[in-house]
């Protein structure tokens, strides 16, 4: 994108009684999540527009009548702002009472994704009353039954993150926000499933719910199993370009994959396959050692070099009877630039054929 | 493949235009009566909005329907003055579909059927009414807005030109933009919409926001329960608001204006795009108005399609731009970041009409208007259980209690006045000697807790059970909660429950101590005005009707 260079302009506020430096068009929030001043929040995202939605990062402006949005709100020069006074926590425990009482009161597994928690973190934190506000519960839950996400609207508390994250981050605008009021459900069009609709299940609205009402189902497989899960901080192997993953494993079996919120390539985002495809990995026809053919028709275990001369013979002994060009090399979509390159010089300078592709393109 | 070509032809007829999505929807929706898939589908391919965005966008909608009989099906209004005359029983004989508020207070409850409003308190007196004209002034009080309203012809071209209409223009052209504006800040004329913003200071931001196109958006989307004083300026007068924004496009330096209006006045919607026509043949809009190289101003007409909320301008603007009509964050604010993020003035239908009378008269005619301190004058809705219900310009500051006894000739034979809301339901209700004492400006009405907004006062006389009132006026907010803030999406919903006795309570102390600190946190913490002020209905509730909750609560 083509914008008009603005010079950075710095200037100075007060936060909780510090003096803090901001750049020209921060907002309290990041001004206060730099000076690690901790405001509670449950719409933002920091790969998203500002929403507004939560109220919970409210904070309170001196000269101004009502507290403002911190996560809205741009700083300026010269504003002095309180985070946390007595007033502003009192109506985070409110809206966080208001949001518990729409909801089932349950534990949501942490399998289901990366920011699951976070309400029931912000519930515990803040001390909320369990019980207040009773009332009707929002939000159906939708029967689609694709394997990949489950849509347990019960627990939708209405951020929209989701549905952010899906248009902002991934393009898809698979999803929207159908009705209003406490009616709003998160829906795709003409309420279909799914894998009907534009969704192309990279996974991104279920690691960004912060209630679990959006569920990574091959994760939720490993619930039953009691132990915590490991996080192992890892490269995504199918394609180059290198979204960080972390594998999640209890005792030694891989259950799930989480994208690195920090991973520079990725910020989060994943897709169908690095998020959802890694059965492979432990899957009991997977490949793990060389094998070979034999007179018998099947297939038996050899050492390396077995196996290398094997296919050596075979490509030669096409070569001699049908040519060069009877060689056609097809590089894995999920190899490295290095690999790659070595893969077209072996087919071009080996093979003396320009016959060589990439599987990506079928 | 008839169909298709005919989906063709509706889409290039609106896809250049600007704000397209609503009217073509709309075109659509007359045309089958319903929004079919298909049609959904290409209209998102066309218009390029994404299939589920839209969707969601036209469940936001009231009228929007998405199967048969959609357009057909009556609408009867169940607000909070027709649920006294008859609506629940016209809902049920009719089969209808309830409808908020509609607009139409000071007379039978309204259906509305397709683009026809018929009016009746029973189903065999159900016919066309035309929509009341205000009743008359009670004495020499002079109006503005009002002045001319009752004369016959006013509405058209030839009427208003009768007492001087668009003569002012000329002599206005003539200079500079920033003297019209010093006009209208030192009048102090303020929104009329209820936010009483100064129009003088909002133009004049206007005119010094860089960016172009500008523009002028008329807000009729008057949802307001128990506020129709638009609908009458919209309908009897609707040059007044013409020339009102083309001052106002001078005065800023925009090019082009909207008025969106609210689905339920489709009579409005004839009148203002025949007013727009004249207009435009009588040179007064289009290009080089009145002679003036340069000053080119368009108007055009965009229907709602039901949604309280989009009288807030943020949505508002979110909607005529076709997006969801979620209110928008501020800052910033329109005036610099509006229609299509550019500078744009967004006010009330009777700003737009106080405007010509100011231009004519001069700022201290209008000042003058208003009772002692107090500038210019209000277009009060008043209705309910009062004898001469309709719309009342009254000099700000006018004692409501004159206006309810002396102007309005009191309570029903045989009845007394227990309460009245105020700014149609936002404001809550205003009861006991405080009816004897509130004057009608704001620092009057705020000293109550309340406010005066867009003047809606509907009036309560001893046979009403305020706590079903308010339990009425709290589902309806809920209802309107676009719900994207928490605090109104599930506290509108909370307090309703709270009033309407599902949520069950041990002691009252704890029906007390919830309510109470829904009623902060919705207050202090909401996006827009709409949770804010829906708070004042309990607040008041409890503030003058201690007794009736206490009997809800047994």
């Amino acid at each position: 994108m083509i914008t008009e260079s603005k010079p950075v302009v710095t200037a100075t506020m007060t936060l909780d009684g510090r003096e803090v430096t901001y750049t020209e068009g921060e907002t309290i929030y990041e001004v206060a999540r730099r000076a690690n001043i901790e405001v509670p929040t449950l719409c933002y995202d920091p790969r998203l527009e500002p929403f507004g939605a939560c109220r919970l990062c409210i904070v309170e402006v001196e000269g101004g009548r009502n507290p403002v949005a911190s996560c809205t709100t741009p700083a300026v020069a010269g504003m002095v702002v309180h985070t946390q006074t007595e007033a502003v926590e009192k109506h985070r425990r409110t809206l966080l009472e208001l949001v518990a009482s729409e909801n089932p009161e349950e534990n949501i597994n942490p399998l289901r994704g990366y920011a699951s928690q976070e309400l029931n973190q912000l519930l515990e934190k803040h001390d909320v009353q369990p019980g207040r506000f009773q009332g009707k519960h929002s939000g159906t839950s939708n029967k689609d039954d694709n394997p990949f996400i489950l849509r347990d609207y019960n627990h939708c508390i209405s951020c929209y993150r989701c549905v952010r994250v899906c248009a902002e981050q991934e393009g898809d605008h698979a999803i929207t926000m159908m009705n209003r009021g406490f009616e709003k459900q998160i829906t795709a069009e003409f309420d279909i499933r799914l894998k009907e609709s534009a969704c192309t299940f990279c996974g991104q609205c279920v690691q960004t719910c912060p209630t679990g009402a959006l569920g990574d189902r091959k994760a939720m497989r490993a619930e039953a199993q009691k132990e915590d899960f490991k996080k192992t901080r890892s490269v995504c192997p199918y394609c180059g370009v290198g979204c960080q993953v972390d594998l999640l494993s209890k005792e030694d079996r891989l259950v799930g994959i989480q994208p690195a919120m920090d991973g520079p390539a990725n910020e989060g985002a994943l897709c169908i396959k690095g998020q959802f495809a890694f059965d492979f990995v432990q899957h009991e026809d997977r490949l793990s050692k060389p094998l070979v053919r034999g007179e018998d028709g099947k297939l038996h275990e050899v050492d390396w070099d077995t196996a290398l001369d094997r296919a050596a013979e075979g490509f030669k002994k096409v070569r001699q009877q049908h040519g060069n060009h009877a060689i056609y090399g097809v590089a894995s979509g999920r190899a490295p630039s290095e690999a790659s390159y070595t893969m077209q010089k072996f087919i071009r300078a080996g093979f003396g054929t320009n016959q060589i592709d990439n599987c990506s393109r079928a | 493949m008839n169909d298709r070509a005919t989906d063709r032809v509706l889409i290039d007829q609106w896809r250049e235009e600007p704000a397209p999505l609503l009217p073509l929807l709309h075109a659509f929706q007359e045309r089958d009566g319903w929004l079919t898939e298909d049609v959904l589908r290409a209209v998102s391919a066309d218009l390029n909005i994404p299939l589920a965005e839209l969707f969601g966008t036209v469940t936001f909608y009231h009228h929007f329907s998405q199967e048969p009989p959609g357009r057909e099906l009556p609408r009867v209004c169940d607000g909070p003055v027709c649920r006294f005359q008859g609506a629940p029983n016209l809902i049920e004989k009719l089969n209808a579909k309830p409808m908020p508020c509609a607009g139409r207070c000071d007379g039978p409850v309204p259906v509305l059927q397709s683009d026809e409003v018929l009016t009746g308190t029973s189903f065999d007196q159900l016919k066309t009414n035309p929509s009341p004209l205000p009743p008359p002034n009670p004495g020499a009080i002079e109006e503005c807005v009002f002045a001319h309203i009752r004369e016959p012809g006013r509405a058209t071209l030839k009427g208003y030109r009768e007492t001087g209409g668009y003569d002012c223009l000329k002599r206005v052209l003539a200079e500079t933009p920033e003297h019209l504006v010093s006009v209208i800040t030192e009048s102090r004329l303020a929104g009329r919409g209820g936010a009483g913003f100064s129009t003088g200071k909002k133009w004049a931001m206007v005119a010094k926001a860089p960016g172009q196109p500008k523009t002028i958006v008329c807000n009729a989307d008057e949802g307001e329960p128990g506020c129709f004083k638009d609908r009458v300026l919209l309908n009897y007068d609707p040059h007044a608001i013409l020339e009102g924004m083309i001052l106002a496009a001078y005065a800023t330096g925009a090019s082009r204006g909207f008025i969106y209006l609210r689905y339920e006045y489709p009579e409005a919607q004839a009148v203002l795009e025949h007013a727009v026509a004249e207009a435009l043949d009588a040179g007064f809009l289009g290009q080089s108005i009145c002679g003036k190289a340069g000053f080119d101003f368009d108007i055009f007409v965009r229907r709602g399609a039901g949604a309280y909320i989009c009288g807030e301008e943020g949505s508002l603007l979110n909607s005529l731009e076709g997006k969801h009509p979620f209110p928008r964050n501020r800052p910033p604010f329109p005036v610099t970041n509006g229609f299509e993020d550019l500078p744009t003035a967004v006010n009330n239908v009777e700003t737009f009409a106080a405007v010509p009378p100011i231009v004519n008269h001069g700022a201290d005619w209008y000042q003058s208007l208003g009772s002692g301190d107090h500038a210019g004058t209000k277009v009060v809705s008043l209705s309910g259980d009062i004898q001469c219900p309709g719309n009342y310009e009254v000099p700000i500051g006018l004692p409501l209690k004159t206006l309810l006894y002396d102007w309005a000739g009191g309570p029903r034979e045989g009845q007394s006045i227990q309460a009245v809301s105020m700014a149609g339901l936002s404001g809550g209700f205003l009861g006991g000697g405080d009816l004897d004492e509130v004057t009608l400006d704001e620092p009057s009405v705020r000293s109550r807790g309340s406010f005066l907004g867009a003047a809606g006062i509907i009036v309560f006389d001893e046979r009403r059970n305020m706590v079903d009132v308010a339990k009425n006026a709290m589902a309806f907010f809920a209802e309107e909660s676009c719900g994207k803030c928490f605090p109104c999406r599930i506290g509108t919903e909370r307090l309703t429950e709270r009033l309407n006795g599902s949520a069950l309570f041990n002691d009252s102390d704890s029906w007390h101590e919830e309510v109470a600190d829904i009623e902060k946190t919705m207050m202090a913490t909401s996006a827009c005005g709409l949770g804010v002020a829906a708070p004042n209905i309990t607040r008041s509730l409890q503030k003058y009707f201690p007794e009736q909750i206490a009997a809800h609560l047994k």
